[in-house]
């Protein structure tokens, strides 16, 4: 038996899956101490159940979202190693922001030294405000981490207590600024995270659940429970990811879907592509910023069935907040669910309150109470239909480097209009009929998050770099430099290299990956010439272990639409 | 009124990294490998001054209003030539589209030695990027005055020869001098022909040149040159090769001297042409020429090696320099009053010959070229060509280019040179270039065979 928790903003969302049936479900409103509600949401659907029989557990939390928001962690500074480049006052706009001498280029190597005087400066600066958690980034480091690491070094030396993270660890990928955001929130949230960590286990101990425990990421992949201590930002926006892994679960395989989640004030919306949910081009942004963290391309759009409906004008506006819930359920104004109700397309609050909230808007428009909701959904169908088809153009519009990726384009037009969230679903109707697909809302829409969560596999991905003219190869997430010792390097030698640390580093999650399932997620080769000779290649290889969920649920796969 | 936003910067980046003219040509897929790496890294696709465009592919229609493709324009490019011009129209529509408020098409392969009549591929180029996006622009959205600055180290031989006689299109190359480089030409008295007289101009420069005396050309030649003739669109050809680490030129340009180039002459539109400092120069030159289009602070920007002051010109340099400035101030000025070479008119028609050599497919080609002379409109233009393409396989051609411009008299007159030519025996292929009705065609002599593609 397999249990997927959701703990969400509004509801925490449960469901116990047997020979992928669901057995049972829970969904509790989420109150302020998440622990009490996921334990709660669990012990729920586990009243009837043999705990004994539980295999897995996936929760996805809202833990670091909150933390983040809340601003809920201890002080953190960074030290940054720019080099040459953007201008460095574009750095130093951030408070936390301490810069240190020191450059390594694209090839990794160094080019300009490290300054021991100005680093204990900048250390002692730290000090003195009471901070002891640093990050410490370099430009290019994935490339050569040495700089990265003798900064540690230092600071180890002289405050052995501090906590330190290296931004070639965190953020292996190139792209300077994300890596230094990503370190940093890695930095803030490690701790409180793994006190989380800890007082989960300590109470499922204490209820004898002895299943394997994982953590969903925002790319709908999962980590085991203490593995994910390590890189506790990869778990910020995993309920949409949980989402869209429940639909893959209630959907055909090979399906191109929209997943449109309604909620009371916005609704999320994601792809999933020919079966295969659609990873964002950019990484997650957090605080307004972009990270190094994979996730799925989510969208959110200000719109839903408690918004505010406005006049202004002519006009009818909907506007991004709520003031409570909608008329006909005895609030204080006009919203898109009380159209849905005039028309019939749910059958949510009172029919008469419904009414007398179109009337107000159309009082001042001259108009019927039915032409008046008639408009309402149209405006917000209108809204939801052109952000998806924006997320398709944006998706075919992702550059391309190759000619080959230029010729071969990808387009696709979605044949699903899924609901979930079992929020306002009078619109999905209506937003598939306005792009051409079918509806379809599957049985278990209400807790579709948390059947992602309980499908939901680990994943992990591991990045190789090999430079033969400079002899040596990194394993980007390890963060290890080794020599390469065999003068046929080949492509061949690379891509198993890369597969072997990934199982190796699967292993020291507790993962077991069968060597012949590992997908190549990307690789390339460049020979280097250097006046008309090979001078040697460079290799970057990334491999992962499958995506994808445990298994379809219920009906998934044999609906008719 | 709403606040408007400022417009950004878009970029197409197109390495091509699939693409080679040979395995270890300097045109190969690790041109842009570590230009990559360094925009990347440093983020700059994430700047909200910077917006990324994907590339598509310019038609066919678009490289016959610019070219003369022998035989056919499918067979003289490939799909990554075709990339490279369409990313080069994309950035220009939005542009003129008020989308963005310039580009950098970073792009390759490059285009500035391809010449009207293309046999096939001369320095590293088979059709030129800047001249199909110009014609685009003329042909699309009736933009008139158009000004291309080559800054490559090479002379920009192909722009200046279909650009030659074309009043509207200002054409200005610096360069390494012509006796010491490739192609080896680009020198002060290739001004352009009798009707677009000084539109041309060439500075050749003298191996060695740095960042000041390039800076003294701008401040002092190009840009009141530029203020005069008031272009639409600026255009910049931007070969990176007068770096001090380029493997082919001799000049002593930095990352730097690149950006304050930028910086001045604002061009709307800037296509990467040369540069084979993969490592050494790229890097550095792109980002600092897109943080220049972008409005941003370039000042971080340096190569490692470099150190103010490395790089002083003799005072015997910066004179040479100086003068050549001089000389081509003065033509500018007397532009407008040129008289025509008497030996150089045949009849109604001015005539030029030339020989061409295609150094990367070894072909030799001579054309007799003729402008008719019209005292109502600039006059179509005849080019009788002949190539040896080697193992004694001639390929023999005459082309006819009718601009927007031309008169009813010359558009009649140049069909029936059209109609005409077909029916001759001496050529293999016959074209006609109609660019008033954007309608261009081809005609295979042996074949009795003829086609043609057609404007949108």
């Amino acid at each position: 038996m397999y249990v997927g928790v959701d703990v969400g903003g509004t509801y925490t969302d449960a469901v116990l899956l047997k020979n992928n049936r669901v057995r049972a479900m829970a969904k509790i409103p989420t109150r302020e101490n998440l622990l009490s509600s996921l334990l709660e949401s669990i012990d729920t659907i586990l009243k009837d159940a043999d705990k004994k029989e539980i295999k897995r557990i996936v929760f996805s939390t809202t833990i670091i979202t909150n933390m983040i928001a809340g601003h809920k962690y201890d002080q953190v500074e960074l030290l940054l190693i720019p080099g040459p480049g953007l201008t460095h006052d574009y750095y130093k706009i951030k408070p936390y922001v301490h810069i240190i001498s020191g450059a390594v280029d694209y090839r990794g190597r160094v080019t300009a030294r490290l300054d021991k005087q100005e680093i204990d400066a900048a250390l002692s600066k730290i000090a003195a405000g009471g901070c002891n958690k640093v990050g410490v980034i370099g430009k290019f480091s994935p490339r050569n981490t040495s700089q990265e690491k003798r900064v540690e070094a230092i600071i180890k030396e002289k405050y052995p207590d501090w906590q330190v993270e290296l931004g070639s660890r965190v953020g292996g990928k190139l792209n300077f600024p994300r890596r230094a955001e990503t370190t940093y929130l890695t930095c803030a949230t490690r701790q409180p995270y793994r006190a989380f960590l800890d007082s989960v286990q300590q109470a499922l101990a204490e209820r004898e659940i002895n299943a394997d425990v994982f953590i969903l990421k925002a790319d709908g992949g999962t980590l085991p429970l203490k593995g994910s201590e390590e890189l506790p930002v990869e778990t910020i926006f995993s309920g949409p990811a949980a989402s869209t892994l429940g639909v893959q679960a209630l959907t055909p395989p090979g399906e191109t879907s929209v997943v449109v989640d309604i909620g009371g004030t916005t609704t999320d919306l994601a792809l999933i592509l020919s079966g295969k949910p659609l990873l964002s081009a950019k990484g997650a942004r957090v605080r307004d910023q972009l990270t190094q963290v994979r996730a799925l391309a989510v969208k959110s759009v200000p719109v839903g069935g408690d918004s505010v409906l406005e006049l202004d004008g002519n006009k009818i506006i909907i506007r991004s907040e709520r003031q409570g819930q909608a008329y006909c359920l005895g609030g204080p104004v006009p919203t898109p669910t009380d159209a849905l109700r005039v028309l019939g397309l749910t059958s949510l609050g009172d029919q008469d309150r419904a009414a007398e909230a179109m009337g107000i808007l159309g009082k001042a428009l001259g108009r019927e109470i039915k032409d008046i909701a008639a408009r309402v959904i149209d405006q917000v169908v209108e809204n939801i239909s052109a952000e998806i088809e924006k997320m398709f153009w944006e998706w075919e519009q992702e550059p391309a480097y190759r000619v080959w990726e230029v010729l071969h384009k990808h387009k696709e037009k979605p044949r699903l209009v899924v609901g979930v969230g079992g929020g306002a679903a009078g619109f999905v109707n209506k937003v598939a009929d306005r792009l051409g697909c079918s509806p379809y809302i599957p049985q278990y829409a209400a807790v579709a998050n948390a059947i992602g969560a309980a499908v939901a596999r680990p994943t992990m991905q591991v990045s190789l770099r090999a430079d033969t003219e400079q002899g040596y190869y990194i394993i980007q997430e390890e963060g290890q430099q080794e020599k390469i010792k065999d003068r046929n390097f080949n492509e061949r030698m690379a891509l198993d290299l890369a597969k072997e640390s990934l199982i190796k580093r699967a292993a020291k999650y507790g993962l077991e990956v069968d060597p012949d399932e590992i997908e190549v997620a990307s690789q390339e080769v460049f020979n280097m010439i250097r006046d008309w000779h090979t001078s040697g290649r460079l290799f970057d290889v990334t491999v992962q272990t499958p995506r994808g969920i445990t298994g379809r649920v219920g009906d998934g796969g044999d609906i008719d639409v | 009124m709403s606040k408007l936003l400022p417009k950004k910067t878009g970029l197409i980046f197109f390495p091509a990294f699939d693409w080679a003219i040979s395995p270890t040509h300097p045109e190969r897929e690790e041109r842009l490998l570590y230009t990559r790496d360094q925009i990347f890294e440093e983020g700059i696709m994430d700047l909200p001054q910077i917006e990324e465009y994907s590339p598509s592919l310019a038609l066919i229609h678009d490289l016959a209003r610019t070219h003369f493709c022998v035989p056919r324009v499918e067979d003289q490019i490939t799909e990554a030539h075709l990339i490279a011009a369409g990313a080069a129209i994309l950035l220009a529509d939005k542009i003129v589209q008020g989308e963005i408020k310039n580009g950098f098409a970073l792009v390759r392969p490059p285009g500035h030695h391809a010449m009207r009549v293309v046999h096939g591929n001369r320095g590293f180029c088979n059709i030129n990027n800047e001249a199909i996006m110009v014609e685009y622009l003329r042909a699309r959205h009736k933009i008139k005055r158009i000004a291309i600055i080559d800054t490559d180290v090479h002379h920009g031989d192909g722009t200046q020869d279909i650009f030659w006689h074309d009043p509207d299109v200002l054409f200005i190359s610096f360069h390494q001098d012509g006796r010491t480089l490739y192609p080896g030409t680009g020198f002060t008295y290739e001004l352009g022909g009798p009707r677009a007289y000084a539109r041309t101009i060439n500075i050749p420069l003298p191996p060695g040149t740095t960042d000041d005396s390039l800076l003294y050309v701008v401040d002092n030649l190009i840009l009141p040159v530029l203020a005069d003739f008031k272009p639409d669109f600026i255009v910049n050809s931007a070969g990176q090769d007068n770096h001090y680490t380029d493997p082919l030129g001799s000049m002593r340009i930095t990352a730097q001297g690149y950006a304050k180039l930028t910086e001045k002459l604002r061009p709307d539109l800037a296509v990467l042409e040369g540069g084979y400092a993969i490592e050494t120069a790229l890097p550095y030159v792109n980002m600092s020429i897109i943080l220049a289009l972008a409005g941003l602070d370039y000042s971080g920007v340096k190569e490692p090696d470099y150190l103010p002051g490395r790089f002083k010109e003799t005072p015997e340099h910066k004179d040479q320099v100086r003068r050549i400035v001089q000389e081509l101030r003065q033509r500018w000025e007397t532009r407008d009053n040129a008289p025509i070479e008497k030996r150089d008119v045949n009849g109604n028609y001015y005539q030029r010959k030339k020989h061409i050599f295609y150094d990367t497919d070894y072909i030799e080609e001579n054309q007799l070229e003729k402008l008719r002379l019209c005292d109502c409109c600039p006059g179509y233009l005849i080019i009788d060509t002949k190539a040896n393409l080697g193992f004694n396989r001639p390929a023999t051609a005459l082309c006819i280019s009718v601009p927007a411009a031309a008169c009813p008299k010359c558009r009649a007159e140049a069909g029936d040179v059209f109609q005409q030519s077909k029916k001759t025996s001496q050529y293999r292929n016959v074209y006609l270039q109609d660019k008033h009705s954007d309608t261009f065609y081809g005609y295979d002599c042996e074949k009795s065979r003829e086609w043609l593609t057609e404007g949108r």
